[in-house]
C-alpha cells in the first residue's frame, strides 16, 4: 500500500493576533493551512501558481502569496489575513469601508488580495500616486472591475485614513 | 453613496452601495469552495493527454492501492449508473448534428483534457497522486486541429459516426446581393481571424455533491449560473426525479458564461456522492479551467462599397472552430455571430453563412458577448480596412452607414427586430468625450517626433436577454416579494448573480415600487428549493427580468399594505401614500411595522380587506421577441439591443512592437440605468476583456492538439497597469417594451473595445502600411507586421 503520510514540523505562529501551535506536513501551503485546517476561508484560491493574488496575506508585515508559501517554514511568523482587517470594535477598516463605498469589487473573489495589498501600501505611503497604486496591485488579477473602481477605492481609502488620523489628533 | 439618497427621488438611478454589505470585505462571503461537510471527500479527474485516441484498457489497480483512496471510477463503470449529459442547446433542435456527451469518456477520447476516470479520496492531495497511478492504454489517432483542415475530404471524423465535422451550416441574409456587388464601385475583402480565448473568472468551477440516503435526494452546491435548468439536466443524468434534487449556488466569484452548465463534473460529483454515500467535492484547477474555449473564428468579409463609403452589400462565409462536442451552450455563440450581422449598419443585401465546425480541441462554453463580440470584431476591422482603402475617415464611414435613429424598431435582414437606438449619437458622444479631433492633432505632432500614436474606434451592437425556443435559454423570469410582520422584506428571484451587483439593482427597484427603505430588503437567489422557478444568469438578462418581475410582485404587495393601512387609519385608500417605509394620509402617519403586523394578525377585522400573507409572485416576460418564424423562417430571440461605441488611443513602440493604451472612452446605450456605479463596473469590466482579447489572452495548442496554455503566465490577462482610465458616458434610448426601459448592461463591450484597440494599432502604423486583422496583437506579432510591411514596401519613406 502506498501512503502519502509524511513528516510534520511543529510550528508556532500568530494569525490575526491569535496563537496557533500546529503540526504541519512539509508540503502544505499556507493557503491550504488557512482554508482547510483552520477554516479561514476569506483567503481565496485562484491559481495555486502565484499569479492571481487572490490568496494574498501579510506575513511579518509584508504581503505574500499564501499558495506558494510553505506553512512549515513559518515558525514564529505573524500573519494577517482579510479576516484580521476588521477593527477590534467590529468597525470596518478604512480600506474595507472605501472598497465597499466605491464598488472596489464585484464578485469580491480578488478582494482578499486587493485589500491586503492596499492596506500595506497605505500603511507605508498615505498618499500614493497612480503609478504607486499600480505597482502595489500589480500582482493581483481582478476579472470583474476593469480596475477603474479599484483605483478609486484605493484613493478613497487613503482619504478616509487621512480623515480618521486627523480626527484622532 | 451608501443608503442615503436625495429626498425627492427614489433609489433607482442612484449609485447605492451593494446590499451584500460588509461580508465581502470581511472575508465572510461564502463561496462554494468554502463549504465542507462532515465526511467530505475530494475528487480528482484523470484527463486525456491526447487529442484523439481510442481507449484500449484502463488499469486502476495502482490508484486503488494508495492509502486514503475511497473509490476509482472509469467511464465504463459510470455508464452503468448515469446517462449522457443533456445539451443546454441541443443542435438537433435546430436541425444540426448532435453528439452524446458523457461525464467520463467511454472508449474514445476526442480532445485533450477530456475526463477519462475519477479518483475519490479522503484529501485532494491523495486523490491527485492516485490519479497519476491509473494506467490507460490509448491507441492514438490523428487529430483535426484546424477548422479548415476539418472540412477537407480526407479529414478524420472527430465524432465517430458523423459524416462531416460540422454541427451545422446556417445561412443568414437576404436582399439582392449579386446586384449590390455588381453595382458597387469596389469590393473590399478583409480576412479577420479571431483567436481562442475565454473568460477565466478568478474563482474556478467547484462542485460539491451531497447525497442524503434517508430521503434518497441529492444537493449540488456549485458555481452555477442557472440552478433550475441544471436541476433538470441532473435529473436526466442521475435518473432521479427533479423533486429529489436541489441545486444551490452560493456566492459566485465571477462567471461571464463559463459557469453555465453542461460540464461533466456537475453530474459526476452528485453520482459519486450517491455511490459512496459521502459528500464529494471537486475543485477545478486553473489548467483545467483554461481547457474551456470560445470564440475562435475565421471570417472573410467582403464589403461592396461606393466611392463615398456607402456599404451596398456584405458577404461573409465564416468558420467557427467550436472544438469537440460539449453539452455546454458555447457552440451557440457561433450562431449568434451570424445572426447579429450586419450589426449597426443599414445594409440590407447580406450573404452570411456560418459553418460551425468540430475539431479535436476541447469544446467551448458561453463567454461574455456570446458570439456578438466576434460580429463586432469582424465588422469593425472590415470597415476600417475599407475606409483606409477608400481614403476616408473611419468615423465618417460608420456615420454614413449607421441605421438612423428614426428607423426603429428596425427589421434586420437576419430577422432581428432592433428595439431602439441612436448609433450616430452614441458614436459622437464617445468621440467628444475623448477629444477625437485633438488626438488627431497630437498624432501628427507625435509622428514628427518619431512616436506612433493610434486612434481607433469600434462599435458594438449587443442584443441582450436572449431566448431560444425549445431550450432553457428563456426570456422570462419570476420573483417573489415577501414582507414579514415586522415590515422587513425578502425578495426571492429566479435570476442569479455572478457577482455583478444585480441583487442591489433588484432591491433598488423593489424599494421604490414597494415604498420601503433599501436597507430593509434582502435578496435571495440561486437555490432551487427556496427561489421561484427561474433561468438564472445569462445574456445580460438578470436586471431586466429579475427586476421587472420583482417590481410587479412588489406592486401587488404594496396594494395590500395600503388597503390595510387605510382601514387602520380609517381613511380613503386613494389618500394613502407609502415611501421609505413611511405610510401617510394627509397629516396622519402610521408605522409600516404596525400595518404589516395587522395584515398577519387581524385577518378577521381590519385585515379582512386583503388576503394574507404579504407575499406575491410575479413573472416578467419582455416583448418584441418573435419565436414564430416569419416567411423567411427567421426568428427574433432578443427583446433588447444594447449598443456602445468605443474609442481607444494607443501608442506603439515600433522597435519592440509593444502597444501601450493611453486612453479609452465609451458611450453606452443600455437603456435606463438603475445603478450608475454598478453599470460603470460592468462596462469597465467588459472593456478589460476587450483589452485582453486584443492584446494578449490566447489559448494555444501544439500540432498534436495538446494544449500549451496552462496557467496565468501562458494566458496573459490584463493587470491594473494595462488598463488606462476609461471615460464612460451614457446615451440612453430606453427600450420601449421593457420594465423601466432597461436593455441589459452585462455583456456589451468585449468585441467593440477589442476592435477599437486593433484599429488604433493599425491607425498608428498607417505610415508603414500595416493592417493587422488577426488577433491578438501581441508585441512579437506587431513587430513582425512592421518588419514585413517594411520589406514589402522598401520604397515607402517612413517618418
Ligand atoms: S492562488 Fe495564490 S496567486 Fe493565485
Ligand atoms: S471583483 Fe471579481 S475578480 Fe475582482
Amino acid at each position: 500500500m502506498e501512503d502519502m503520510l509524511e513528516d510534520t514540523v511543529l510550528v508556532n505562529l500568530r494569525i490575526n493576533g491569535k496563537l496557533h501551535e500546529l503540526e504541519i506536513p512539509a508540503h502544505k501551503s499556507l493557503l491550504d493551512l488557512l482554508r482547510d485546517d483552520l477554516n479561514m476561508t476569506g483567503t481565496h484560491m485562484g491559481c495555486m501558481t502565484g499569479h492571481c493574488g487572490a490568496c494574498t496575506v501579510s506575513i511579518d508585515g509584508r504581503v505574500a502569496k499564501s499558495c506558494i508559501t510553505l506553512a512549515a517554514t513559518l515558525g514564529r511568523a505573524k500573519i494577517t489575513t482579510i479576516e484580521g482587517l476588521t477593527q477590534d470594535d467590529g468597525e470596518l477598516s478604512p480600506v474595507q469601508q472605501a472598497f465597499w463605498d466605491e464598488a472596489g469589487f464585484q464578485c469580491a473573489f480578488c478582494a482578499p488580495g486587493m485589500l491586503m495589498c492596499t492596506t500595506e501600501l497605505l500603511d507605508a505611503n498615505p498618499d500614493p500616486s497612480d503609478a504607486e497604486i499600480e505597482t502595489a496591485l500589480a500582482g493581483n488579477l481582478c476579472r470583474c472591475t476593469g480596475y477603474q473602481s479599484l483605483r478609486r477605492a484605493v484613493k478613497a481609502a487613503a482619504k478616509l485614513k487621512q480623515n480618521t488620523r486627523e480626527a484622532a489628533e | 453613496m451608501g443608503e442615503q439618497k436625495s429626498e425627492t427621488e427614489g433609489y433607482v438611478g442612484q449609485s447605492v452601495r451593494t446590499i451584500e454589505g460588509r461580508a465581502p470585505v470581511m472575508g465572510k462571503a461564502t463561496y462554494t469552495n468554502d463549504i465542507n461537510f462532515p465526511g467530505q471527500l475530494h475528487a480528482h479527474i484523470l484527463r486525456s493527454p491526447h487529442a484523439a485516441a481510442n481507449i484500449q484498457s484502463i488499469d486502476t489497480s495502482g490508484a486503488e492501492k494508495v492509502a486514503g483512496v475511497v473509490r476509482v471510477v472509469t467511464g465504463a463503470q459510470a455508464a452503468e449508473h448515469i446517462d449522457p449529459i443533456p445539451h443546454y442547446i441541443d443542435p438537433a433542435v435546430f436541425g444540426g448534428r448532435s453528439a452524446s456527451i458523457r461525464c467520463l469518456a467511454l472508449d474514445h477520447v476526442w480532445c485533450f483534457g477530456q475526463p477519462v476516470a475519477v479518483v475519490v479520496a479522503e484529501d485532494k492531495r491523495t486523490a491527485r497522486y492516485a490519479a497519476s497511478r491509473i494506467v490507460v492504454d490509448y491507441e492514438v489517432t490523428t487529430p483535426v486541429i484546424d477548422s479548415e483542415d476539418a472540412l477537407k475530404d480526407d479529414a478524420p471524423m472527430v465524432v465517430p459516426g458523423w459524416d462531416a465535422n460540422m454541427i451545422m451550416q446556417v445561412p443568414f441574409g437576404g436582399g439582392d446581393v449579386a446586384q449590390a456587388f455588381s453595382s458597387a464601385d469596389r469590393v473590399i475583402k478583409t480576412d479577420v481571424k479571431v483567436h481562442r480565448f475565454s473568460t477565466q473568472p478568478i474563482e474556478t468551477r467547484t462542485y460539491n455533491g451531497v447525497y442524503d440516503a434517508g430521503t434518497d435526494s441529492v444537493t449540488l452546491y456549485g458555481t452555477v449560473q442557472n440552478p433550475h435548468p441544471l436541476r433538470n439536466v441532473l435529473s436526466k443524468i442521475l435518473r432521479m426525479p427533479e423533486n429529489k434534487i436541489r441545486v444551490h449556488a452560493p456566492v459566485i466569484g465571477g462567471a461571464f458564461g463559463m459557469k453555465m452548465h453542461g460540464h461533466p463534473e456537475e453530474g459526476l460529483v452528485c453520482f459519486l456522492s450517491k455511490l459512496i454515500g459521502q459528500p464529494v467535492k471537486w475543485v477545478e484547477d486553473r489548467e483545467e479551467c483554461l481547457l474551456i474555449g470560445a470564440r475562435e473564428q475565421v471570417h472573410s468579409v467582403e464589403l461592396a462599397v461606393t466611392k463615398d463609403g456607402t456599404i451596398l452589400g456584405l458577404k461573409d462565409h465564416y468558420l467557427a472552430n467550436t472544438g469537440a462536442p460539449s453539452s455546454c451552450p458555447g457552440w451557440g455563440m457561433a450562431f449568434l455571430t451570424g445572426l447579429t450581422m450586419p450589426g449597426p449598419y443599414a445594409v440590407t443585401n447580406l450573404d452570411v453563412q456560418l459553418s460551425a465546425v468540430v475539431t479535436n480541441k476541447p469544446g467551448w462554453n458561453a463567454s461574455r458577448g456570446y458570439g456578438k463580440e466576434v460580429t463586432a470584431l469582424a465588422l469593425e476591422l472590415s470597415v476600417d480596412n475599407a475606409a483606409r482603402e477608400l481614403g476616408i475617415d473611419p468615423v465618417d464611414m460608420r456615420m454614413r452607414n449607421f441605421i438612423k435613429k428614426d428607423q426603429f424598431p428596425y427589421d434586420s435582414p437576419t430577422g432581428l427586430i432592433y428595439d431602439s437606438g441612436d448609433y450616430a449619437g452614441v458614436m459622437q458622444k464617445a468621440l467628444d468625450a475623448i477629444g477625437y479631433d485633438e488626438w488627431k492633432v497630437k498624432q501628427e505632432k507625435a509622428r514628427e517626433e518619431g512616436r506612433y500614436l493610434g486612434i481607433g474606434v469600434g462599435f458594438e451592437l449587443t442584443p441582450e436577454g436572449g431566448t431560444l425556443p425549445g431550450t432553457f435559454v428563456a426570456g422570462y423570469d419570476s420573483s417573489t416579494v415577501r414582507v414579514a410582520p415586522d415590515g422587513s422584506v425578502r425578495v426571492l428571484t429566479g435570476v442569479t448573480t455572478p457577482g455583478s451587483g444585480n441583487p442591489t439593482g433588484i432591491a433598488q427597484i423593489v424599494a421604490d415600487e414597494l415604498g420601503v427603505r433599501l436597507n430593509t430588503i434582502e435578496v435571495v437567489q440561486g437555490d432551487t428549493t427556496t427561489c421561484p422557478y427561474g433561468f438564472g444568469n445569462s445574456s445580460g438578462r438578470s436586471t431586466i427580468v429579475g427586476g421587472g418581475s420583482a417590481a410587479k410582485a412588489a406592486i401587488e404587495v404594496r396594494e395590500k399594505i395600503i388597503k390595510v393601512a387605510a382601514a387602520l387609519m380609517e381613511v380613503d385608500e386613494e389618500s394613502v401614500s407609502m415611501k421609505d417605509g413611511i405610510i401617510a394620509s394627509g397629516d396622519k402617519t402610521i408605522d409600516l411595522e404596525e400595518v404589516c403586523y395587522a395584515c398577519y394578525t387581524r385577518a378577521y377585522d381590519v385585515g379582512s380587506v386583503i388576503e394574507p400573507p404579504l407575499e406575491a409572485t410575479a413573472m416578467f416576460k419582455p416583448g418584441l421577441v418573435r419565436h414564430t418564424p416569419n416567411e423567411k423562417g427567421q426568428i427574433n430571440p432578443y427583446p433588447s439591443y444594447s449598443n456602445a461605441a468605443y474609442v481607444a488611443i494607443s501608442e506603439v513602440d515600433v522597435n519592440t512592437g509593444e502597444v501601450k493604451l493611453l486612453k479609452f472612452s465609451v458611450a453606452h446605450d443600455c437603456g435606463n440605468v438603475i445603478n450608475p456605479i454598478l453599470v460603470e463596473g460592468q462596462a469597465c469590466g467588459a472593456i478589460m476583456f476587450g483589452i485582453g482579447a486584443a492584446m494578449a489572452e490566447n489559448i494555444t495548442f501544439d500540432e498534436n492538439g495538446r494544449q500549451l496554455t496552462k496557467n496565468f503566465m501562458d494566458y496573459v490577462m490584463p493587470r491594473i497597469g494595462d488598463v488606462p482610465s476609461i471615460d464612460l458616458s451614457h446615451h440612453d434610448s430606453p427600450n420601449p417594451v421593457n420594465y423601466k426601459g432597461l436593455k441589459g448592461a452585462g455583456e456589451a463591450g468585449v468585441g467593440g473595445s477589442a476592435a477599437a484597440i486593433v484599429n488604433s494599432v493599425n491607425n498608428a502604423l498607417t505610415p508603414f502600411g500595416v493592417m493587422m486583422t488577426e488577433t491578438p496583437l501581441t508585441a512579437p506579432r506587431v513587430w513582425s507586421a512592421i518588419q514585413a510591411a517594411k520589406k514589402a514596401q522598401p520604397q515607402r519613406k517612413v517618418a
